[in-house]
């Protein structure tokens, strides 16, 4: 009997979750809609979605908006906030801190670092297209920093605490690079380098998009492999222990999934914060903590938060594009505060 | 009455100096309204920015000989104008550097320490501009003199008076004057042309480009100025509140600008437009073609009917403005303004003028 009414229960609370989901889901569709049909030129919406089927019976101009400008621009708004959002989640629950983002231990920053050696000094890989190079650049230090950190927190005794002052050090460390090579960069490339911080979405291309959709389709399934033994971890390291998880290796290779994912991103648009810690706590405060569902509740709410923040820098003021870094913020930041007064109505 | 004898005696000896003195005081009126007073032509000088080395080098044939200390950035933007510099003027390397390019690395110590006759900033710059008031407060209280000068904020009402500062400060009038008329006749030849004619302004798509991308386009102000001045209409001045900003390009495709022109610093071997000292016609015609070959580029009319053009971008904030807007007048409009050529204007600079003659390719139209 009470077997059967904690079945029920938990048969609810899977249909209540998978129906949020199914909503989140929508949410993201319609708003990705809105936003391929945002545009300066008020293009009808008929003929965005003519253009997008049927490009070739499109004239010169519709083309190249659909596909060149609006396509690449809100598709890439869509991954970027699943990646991030993705990473922060895992972040989150590696580091057992609500506080953590892809960026806590210093990926950004090593990215920037990167993507400042290029854009300063012209510093990359020999042979490489220098169009590639503040991308490459930007990974290589973005990925590199989270092998080094996991090398010195091994040298440095175990445990979380140790890893988090470590990421912190090295978030420091680059940041303080960062700013001696600003200091030596000249006023143009100063400039450049203060452009590409402020993370855009106009530099996406389908090449980018390519990549970035590739990582995350190859980085995924790795997650939801994985979303059992960090659920077990949500419950305290001890715990999932005494499950038989070998917790070390677990937050190993979630690190690994949170720097490639970070890494391209941030590789290909620049720095974009926040995204990155309110998408997994809109799919928490909506879905709760089961990884299981968390985690593609994260990988929506990123998307549906990015996909609003590119409509919205589109059209504050249209014709022109306000940096998408910056209003993602104040785009987040209402649904979070929304979010956390709804629940405690409750 | 012996001690006041001594007294009226010192002080009519002094007075006599200090009339003297007087007579050879220089009192100018700087840019953004300062009362700046020199004992004599300053012939010991900071450059709050590096590059206005070229404007000194229009009034001095050895301007590298009035510069007391500089920021360091003409060596990073430069490029192989510096080079050349360097070559000639080998005493360039050692003129001491007083910060880096951004006005929150230079040292005001450092500056007090070379006792320099005086300071040229810029009113609005990379470097310290009229903004800085720590060292504006610093340099003052140690009686270093500062006069801004302009060619950035507002380079057409302040080219002119900003030259004219440069003469009486360096004690090069003359030149400042020569340079000032040549520049006056080919101001007013534009303004008078236009002048009542009710032309229709050609549309223009003006774009930066830095690296691999681009970092915006002119709103209003600065370059923006320009392409108002010559008689056309610069798209993104409808858009933009503030200098520099990004445009939408569904916005430009729909705009259908008549014409297109980059901006670009970028030396051979590094990404971005190539064009400025050294690069040749065919590299800067290379690099410019890739530009206009991004996709988004290619639905524009002006792409198509082949109304591309591109000039070095550091023109924008220099006294040699003059061969960009004879360059944007003749664009804008090729019937009206058919017998001026920029490069012939920026050949009588190099000839009269320039200490050290701009070589390569400066202004560009796609073939």
């Amino acid at each position: 009997m009470e077997t059967d009414l904690i079945n029920l229960q938990y048969k609810r609370r899977f249909r209540r979750r998978l129906l949020l989901l199914l909503l989140l889901g929508v949410s993201v569709v319609v708003v990705f809609c809105v936003d391929i049909a945002v545009g300066p030129s008020l293009m009808e919406l008929g003929e965005v979605f003519k253009t997008i089927f049927a490009p070739a019976a499109a004239d010169l101009a519709t083309r190249v908006i659909i596909w060149e400008v609006r396509l690449p621009y809100s598709v890439m708004a869509l991954l970027v906030g699943a990646a991030l959002s993705l990473a922060g989640l895992e972040m989150q629950t590696t580091l057992n801190n609500p506080m953590a983002s892809p960026f806590t231990l210093g990926v950004s920053a090593a990215a920037a670092l990167g993507a400042a050696l290029a854009i300063v000094l012209s510093a990359s890989i020999p042979g490489l297209d220098p169009k590639w190079a503040v991308a490459v650049n930007a990974f290589i230090f973005a990925f590199g920093s989270v092998m080094l950190l996991q090398f010195l927190s091994r040298l440095g005794g175990s445990g979380v605490e140790a890893l988090v002052l470590l990421g912190i050090a090295m978030d420091f460390t680059f940041k303080a690079l960062v700013g001696i090579l600003q200091y030596v960069a000249s006023a143009e490339a100063l400039q450049q380098f203060v452009f590409w911080s402020l993370g855009s979405l106009t530099r996406s291309n389908w090449e980018s998009i390519t990549v970035l959709g590739s990582i995350i389709a190859v980085v995924m399934p790795f997650s939801i492999a994985a979303s059992w033994q960090m659920t077990a971890l949500r419950l305290g390291e001890d715990s999932a222990r005494s499950y038989g998880i070998n917790v070390r290796r677990l937050r190993f290779f979630s690190l690994v999934r949170v720097s490639l994912l970070t890494a391209t991103a941030v590789a290909f648009v620049g720095t974009i914060g926040f995204v990155g810690l309110v998408g997994p706590h809109i799919a928490k405060l909506l879905i709760g903590e089961d990884h299981r569902f968390s985690l593609p509740a994260a990988v929506l709410s990123g998307a549906l938060v990015m996909s609003l923040a590119s409509i919205a820098s589109k059209a504050i003021s249209p014709g022109a594009i306000l940096p998408v870094g910056v209003i993602t913020s104040l785009i987040g930041v209402p649904i979070f505060v929304w979010l956390i007064y709804s629940r405690k109505k409750k | 009455m012996k001690l006041n004898l001594k007294a009226v005696c010192l002080a009519v000896v002094l007075g006599a100096a200090a009339v003297a003195s007087m007579g050879q005081n220089i009192t100018v009126t700087d840019i953004v309204g300062r009362k700046v007073t020199l004992k004599s032509p300053a012939k010991k000088v900071i450059l709050g920015e590096g590059r206005a080395i070229i404007t000194l080098s229009l009034l001095h044939p050895d301007p590298v000989s009035l510069v007391a200390g500089w920021t360091g950035d003409f060596k990073k933007s430069g490029g192989l104008l510096f080079d050349e510099y360097q070559k000639r003027f080998p005493a360039m390397a050692k003129i001491p550097v007083i910060g880096a390019s951004g006005k929150e690395t230079v040292s005001t110590e450092r500056i007090i320490s070379l006792q320099p006759e005086l300071a040229i900033f810029g009113a609005g710059s990379h470097g310290p501009d009229a903004r800085s008031a720590d060292v504006i407060r610093q340099l003052e209280a140690a009686g270093i003199p500062i006069i801004f000068v302009d060619f950035r904020l507002h380079p057409f009402k302040n080219t002119i008076p900003s030259m004219e500062l440069l003469g009486k400060v360096l004690g090069r009038e003359k030149q400042a004057n020569d340079y000032i008329a040549f520049y006056k006749s080919h101001y007013d030849k534009i303004e008078q042309r236009l002048k009542g004619k009710n032309l229709p302004r050609p549309k223009v798509y003006m774009e930066m480009i830095r690296g691999e991308n681009l970092v915006g386009s002119p709103g209003k102000g600065n370059l923006g100025e320009f392409i108002d001045f010559v008689g056309a209409h610069n798209i993104g001045a409808d858009i933009l509140p503030g200098e520099v900003g990004t445009l939408n390009m569904e916005y430009v495709i729909r705009q259908q600008p008549d014409i297109y022109i980059a901006t670009g610093i970028a030396t051979p071997g590094t990404p971005g437009f190539e064009i400025g000292y050294g690069i040749t016609e065919a590299q800067a015609q290379q690099s410019l073609k890739k530009q206009v070959s991004r996709p988004v580029a290619l639905p524009l009319k002006a792409v198509q009917q082949k109304k591309v053009y591109g000039f070095w971008h550091l023109f924008y904030d220099s006294p040699l403005n003059i061969a960009a807007v004879d360059a944007l007048a003749r664009w804008a409009h090729p019937e009206l303004f058919k017998d001026i050529d920029p490069d012939e204007t920026l050949k009588i600079i190099n000839e009269k003028f320039l200490a050290v003659p701009f070589k390569g390719t400066y202004f560009m139209e796609l073939k």
